[in-house]
């Protein structure tokens, strides 16, 4: 599903050029649930933020579902984004004016989906990540495990072929944190491609391979399953 | 404790540059508005306050209805304020002024020039008036013939110092008089009803005297202190039958005033504060152009406003900016500072801000104060600012404007819990504050309504010039003062008839156009006058040629002809005077007046009824108007072919002076002279265009700051929403739509209130457009797109923001 050779970015800021990634080359097939690790500042957010579309290499190849996307321009990559890729971000990044249903619904809207069909499928996620009696509530009125909840619910409303989460338990205690991993587990096992950066090695167990990189590069893979 | 306000204020306008200039430049417009505004209005109040008598002068005002038509003159007879002093001692002085002469050419050197600030007076003048004497003496400076006052630029310009007593000056009447000049005054002050530069001997007024029907004469009376005007009033009644009635029964059957008032006539007069006459006297005529306390009311109000969007923006820019401020403000609080030393600071800061906007807006104010006395026609300036009072309001105002405009930020971010803004949740309160709509609206609402009152003054101009007033004023060329040229007149006339480029010509003393030659009448529909055959109506004397030159309309009849051998009895007259006689079928009909001389009537017999036209502003109805053969040739006009006009206007003036060559050659354009009708309105149209435009740009810049603030605000929220998808358009709905909503809701409130006011005005014309749904449309139109223009430049910058930047910083 994912192929990326020798990929390349770089940071300019004023006189100071940092290399985020440094010619990094792995795989990833349909189906997989892959953990990327490492030390913090060492590229795992850029890596995640080029996989997810969101943010263009300086070189290399990326190709996506067999289709070279790296030189795509922003709206080519917005319209491949939003079909495919959900995202969980460490901080939920949930929009604190919207309630749980709009925010989970919003993915819909953008892909054009019709208002009788997103509703029945909001609530069809809602169900699934069992914060249904949340539906009418503002993000600061829920709990962090609840939050991220609502956060991957609206990941994968539009049923993504691929879910890149980047810390996605990074703010949470560790009951609420296996609630989520649970839920990625899960998911996963319906099918769901899922890359997922993490600091814990206890949540890395879950995946089925662990991706560990240093400066930019990677430097082992350990195959967990 | 105050210094240490003051350094952290300081130091807080360096760090927000962009807000600080924003808000700087907003308030400084908006004051350097309400300064120029304010010293308009502070002008406007001030009118002949400098006379030391001044709540004691009135004029003596005429309300007279006779026959239908209406009268109501700033002048009276010329016996009334003699009259007046004798019967009641309460009068401690009278003065008259007459100025219908008009101008009068006065001889420098070897040719003559034309000067308009003339006016005859009676020797009192210096009673009643404060004219500071420079030198002469004021006693017995206008009691002889053949003397005149003169101002200081007058001497200057005749004599080339204003050491001019004793000097003559020549005036081209028919007696070249030579008048000695016997008192140099100060120039007239620019605020005063009236303003000569010459003052003549009244005594050289040739004037059938006495005569207490006659209404020529602005008279001034002083009245004793305490003295009441109003009960004044009651005494004209006993002087009417004393004096009027007896002269009247010389040539009208008239038994008693009562008879008189039964028919639906009228002869009233009454007193008007010498105080009010620039603001309230809308009479006939006028020594100059007078003002109206609405434009003043108006302006007031404009002014208020504009300082009200400019408070209204800098709290809209602070309570926004005041999220920034949120941790300092909880910092602080943790550490122990009490409230009220928060309010403290903030209202430091703001009263700074206010502070260095002002000093901007005087400067302001210096730059544009020429440019606003032209569009207002005015002769304002900055030293105005200078009175002690005013400087009082300069200092106290930016503290009580700071104070206004700081409070609400000042309370709203003091009254905030340390732990909930340390903890970050202040965002929501902030992004949908009903209170910054609420300003936001206001300030909207404002621009429209000056917006749609804009559109409505220039329409209005618009549609005077191009009303149907009766007569065609386009490409006529009026040569003036050809009187002067005697005998020459008819071969001056004849010659300039040859040129290529002109068409037809005729002798015109009467225009119609405000501030002409008038000449009002009484005529009867039978032999013997009375009460109910009488009437009064504007007589002009024309020639065969006026009619046809003048582009005025035959509705039935025939123009004067000399055909019918000189015609001289015929009369021709407007459909006024046919409704006020109420015949179907005038002409051939028989009108009678008097030719003065008692007893002694001659009758007209009317030949043509002409279409209504306009001969007086449109502000009035049109009045009953007859046009007899006459020999003035006060005025010739011409129609000229459009073409090289300047050339022929020189080949004009080259037969002029061939002609004539110490007499000075003056024209004008009748269209011109129209267009001057509304020179107030026109003045009124671009005031209100100018602040409008400002006003809008204060809103404005208060939107734009507002909008940069929101999309700061609501960069997460972007960055979510591109990620999940949203488009850059959707992005840039979702941040304007707010904008837009509020700009809809300000319309809707606008409009009823520009509809009200702007029909107001409109009921001042007689002549008016009406006020059609577009305007509103596009006033909303208009104030939309610039709202959207403003806030869209942010809302675009935001959506084409990477998101990976947006949500980075989390
Ligand atoms: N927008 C940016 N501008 C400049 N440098 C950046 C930017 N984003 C990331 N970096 C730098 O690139 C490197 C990798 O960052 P990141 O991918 O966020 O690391 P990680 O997620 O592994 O902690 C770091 O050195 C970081 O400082
Ligand atoms: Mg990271």
């Amino acid at each position: 599903m994912i192929k990326i050779t020798n990929l390349e970015k770089y940071y300019r800021t004023e006189e100071v050029e940092t290399v985020a990634l440094n010619k990094l080359s792995f795989e990833i097939k349909e189906g997989e649930f892959v953990a990327i690790m490492g030390p913090s500042g060492c590229g795992k957010s850029t890596l995640l933020n080029i996989v997810g579309l969101l943010d263009d290499a300086d070189g290399g190849s990326f190709m996506f579902n067999g289709i070279e996307v790296a030189g795509f321009n922003e709206r080519k990559r917005a319209d491949l984004r939003k079909h495919n890729i959900g995202f969980v971000f460490q901080s939920f990044n949930l929009i604190d004016e919207l309630t749980v249903f709009e925010n989970v619904e919003l993915p819909l809207i953008y892909t054009g989906v019709k208002a009788a069909d997103r509703k029945t499928r909001v609530e069809e996620v809602l169900d699934k990540m069992q914060i249904m009696h949340r539906r009418n509530h503002y993000p600061q009125q829920l709990s962090g495990g609840q939050q991220q909840r609502v956060a991957v619910a609206r990941a994968v409303v539009n049923k993504p072929k691929l879910i890149l989460a980047d810390e996605p338990t990074g703010n949470l205690d560790s009951s609420n944190g296996n609630e989520v991993m649970q839920l990625l587990t899960d998911l996963n096992e319906q099918g769901t491609t899922i890359i997922m950066v993490t600091h814990s090695e206890h949540d890395a167990k879950y995946s089925h391979r662990i991706i560990r990189m240093l400066d930019g590069q990677t430097v082992t893979e350990n195959i967990l399953v | 404790m105050f210094k240490n306000y003051i350094v952290v204020a300081w130091r807080n306008l360096l760090k927000n540059k962009t807000f600080s200039l924003l808000n700087i430049v907003g308030l400084a417009v908006g004051l350097a508005c309400f300064i120029l505004i304010s010293m308009y209005v502070m002008d406007e109040l001030s009118y002949d306050k400098h006379n030391t008598k001044a709540s004691r002068i009135y004029r003596v005002d005429s309300d007279i209805r006779f026959g239908g038509s209406d009268l109501r003159l700033a002048v009276c007879s010329d016996p009334m304020g003699a009259t007046l002093k004798k019967d009641y001692p309460q009068v401690e002085q009278f003065t008259r002024i007459y100025a219908s002469s008009g101008s009068k050419l006065l001889k420098k050197g070897t040719t003559f020039i034309e000067e308009t600030k003339v006016a005859h007076a009676d020797s009192t003048i210096f009673d009643v008036f404060t004219l500071p004497v420079v030198a002469g003496n004021a006693k017995t400076a206008l009691n002889e013939p053949n003397t005149v006052v003169i101002s200081e630029s007058a001497a200057k310009k005749y004599f080339g110092t204003v050491d001019a007593m004793g000097k003559g000056i020549e005036v081209n009447d028919e007696k070249h008089t030579v008048y000695k000049v016997t008192a140099v005054i100060k120039d007239m002050p620019q605020n005063a009803h009236f303003n000569y530069d010459f003052l003549f001997s009244m005594d050289n007024v040739e004037y059938g005297w006495g005569n207490f029907l006659s209404h020529n004469f602005q008279t001034y009376i002083v009245l004793q202190p305490g003295a009441d005007y109003k009960a004044f009033n009651k005494n004209f009644k006993q002087l009417i039958d004393k004096y009027i009635l007896p002269q009247a029964k010389q040539f009208m059957q008239i038994n008693s005033m009562e008879d008189f008032a039964r028919t639906g006539n009228k002869l009233e007069y009454s007193l008007m504060p010498m105080l009010d006459i620039h603001l309230y006297s809308d009479r006939f005529p006028e020594l100059g152009v007078n003002s109206s306390i609405q434009y003043v009311y108006i302006f007031s109000a404009v002014a208020l406003f504009i300082l009200l969007i400019a408070c209204v923006n800098f709290m809209n820019l602070s309570t926004a900016r005041s999220a920034n401020r949120a941790k300092e403000v909880g910092i602080r609080k943790v550490l122990g500072t009490g409230k009220k030393s928060l309010i403290g600071q903030f209202l430091t800061e703001s009263t700074l801000m206010v502070f260095i906007g002002l000093i901007i807006a005087i400067g302001l104010v210096w730059l544009s104060v020429g440019y606003f006395n032209s569009i207002a026609g005015k002769s304002l300036s900055i030293e105005m600012l200078l009175q002690p009072g005013y400087l009082l309001f300069l200092l106290l105002m930016p503290v009580v404007t700071g104070v206004l405009a700081g409070l609400y930020p000042a309370f709203f971010l003091s009254s905030f819990q340390p732990i909930a803004v340390l903890k970050g949740r202040t965002g929501k309160a902030f992004s949908r504050s009903n209170f910054r709509s609420a300003l936001v609206v206001f300030q909207f609402f404002t621009s429209i309504v000056l917006i749609i009152g804009t559109i409505v003054v220039f329409r209005q101009l618009n549609y005077i010039q191009n009303a149907k007033i009766g007569f065609n004023k386009d490409q006529l060329l009026i040569v003036n003062g050809t009187w002067a040229l005697n005998t020459k007149a008819d071969a001056f006339r004849n010659e300039v008839g040859k040129m290529s480029g002109v068409k037809a010509s005729s002798f015109a003393g009467y225009l119609p156009v405000s501030n002409s030659s008038r000449n009002d009448n009484t005529f009867s529909t039978e032999a013997v006058m009375n009460e109910k055959n009488g009437f009064n109506m504007q007589v002009w004397n024309v020639d065969y040629d006026y009619i046809p030159v003048m582009g005025m309309e035959v509705l039935k009849g025939r123009n004067f002809s000399k055909e019918y051998g000189s015609d001289t009895t015929a009369i021709i007259i407007n459909e006024a005077v046919a409704k006020l006689i109420g015949m179907d079928d005038p002409v051939g009909k028989k009108l009678y007046t008097s030719t003065g001389n008692a007893n002694e009537i001659i009758s007209y017999t009317i030949v043509a009824v002409v279409k209504n036209f306009n001969f007086e502003s449109l502000r009035q109805n049109i009045g009953p108007l007859a046009m007899r053969l006459g020999n003035n040739k006060w005025a010739t006009a011409f129609k000229v072919s459009a073409g090289d006009v300047t050339a022929l206007i020189k080949n004009i003036e080259a037969k002029w002076k061939t002609m004539a060559p110490d007499m000075p050659f003056s024209y004008q354009f009748l269209d011109d002279s129209f267009d001057n009708m509304y020179r107030a309105e026109q003045r009124i149209g671009k005031v209100a265009l100018s602040f409008a435009l400002l006003a809008i740009f204060i809103a404005c810049l208060g939107l734009f700051g507002l909008a940069a603030y929101m999309a700061e605000q609501r960069t997460k929220e972007i960055g979510v929403r591109k990620v999940l998808g949203a488009s850059v358009t959707s992005i840039t709905t979702l941040l304007s739509k707010d904008f837009v909503k509020l700009v809809c809701i300000a319309s809707l409130i606008a409009f009823p209130v520009a509809w009200w006011a702007m029909s107001t005005w409109l009921r001042d014309f007689a002549y008016r457009v009406n006020i059609s749904w577009w305007v509103f449309a596009l006033a909303g139109f208009v104030a939309l797109l610039i709202a959207v223009l403003t806030v869209s430049s942010h809302a675009i910058k935001a959506a084409l923001t990477n998101p990976v930047k947006s949500l980075r910083n989390e």
